[in-house]
């Protein structure tokens, strides 16, 4: 599906609004996410990613569009590769620069327009949500509330469950999720 | 009963990522335990949880994006 101008919300994000921040990287996290996955095995993407999110917040301000569309998800593309090159410099030091450089090459097509979600696949996900286990449903609920403030051993022992028993039924839930929009013609690589 | 590399797995994909010294995001501990194969697989489940998280959200939002906006240092204005 083709996407839209993120840029849109360039203007709010400039004046320091968060919610258009949210709106921004709702749209842009995908195809960040997805350009970086060359890179999955040399460095941690999510850490990469976030990292990467919080600076474009804070360069915003200074961020002229260029006319061409998604300038601020195209800047976020260049900002991520740099940081993932740092991180590989920091947790690899014994590579040389060439070979920083030869690892951290990013999908070929990246900061293309991002995709538009599917109004209809979250009525599907809270209807197969709905008929998750109790543990599972626990943990998952558990992790989407937290937001990625607290670290699983916060979670389980929370929830009263061993680690090794929470990290399964998360699992459990996301299989289950999954193997259930599957069943309503939901293909695994709409998401 | 899953297996080691199973376990190390579901924590990266979490969007929970420890803060270093300078304040900066940084690898999850798990992360550097993971074989690099794992770390592949890894990234496809955190792409696919992330997915499902923002259909589940009400703003569209997954983890990831939740954990970026509780860090972000708004203007005071």
């Amino acid at each position: 599906m083709a996407g839209g101008d993120l840029d849109q919300e360039l203007p709010a994000i400039r004046g320091g609004d968060a919610g258009a921040f949210g709106r921004w990287m709702a749209a842009a996290e995908p195809e960040l996410r997805r350009a970086l996955r060359p890179l999955a095995a040399s460095v941690d993407v999510e850490a990469v990613l976030q990292e990467s999110l919080l600076r474009i917040w804070q360069v915003a301000p200074r961020v002229e569009p260029d006319g061409r569309g998604n300038s601020l998800l195209r800047l976020a593309v260049t900002v991520a590769r740099n940081v993932a090159m740092t991180e590989l410099r920091r947790i690899r030091p014994e590579l040389t620069g060439d070979e920083v450089i030869a690892r951290v090459q990013l999908a070929r097509d990246a900061g293309n327009a991002p995709a538009l979600p599917d109004p209809h696949l979250r009525a599907a996900i809270t209807q197969c949500q709905e008929k998750l286990p109790r543990q599972p449903a626990q943990a998952l609920d558990a992790r989407l509330r937290s937001g990625g403030a607290e670290p699983d051993e916060t979670l389980a022992e929370r929830l009263q469950m061993r680690l090794n028993t929470f990290l399964q039924n998360v699992t459990r839930a996301r299989r289950f999720l999954l193997d259930c929009l599957k069943r309503r013609g939901i293909p695994l690589e709409e998401l | 009963m899953a297996s080691d590399d199973e376990l190390l797995r579901e924590q990266v994909v979490s969007a929970w990522r420890p803060r270093g010294r300078d304040g900066g995001v940084r690898s999850h501990p798990a992360w550097h335990d993971l074989p690099e194969r794992e770390r592949a697989r890894a990234y496809d489940e955190a792409a696919s949880a992330r997915r499902l998280e923002a259909a589940l959200d009400p703003e569209g939002l997954s983890t990831t994006a939740r954990a970026v906006l509780a860090r972000l240092r708004l203007p005071s204005r």
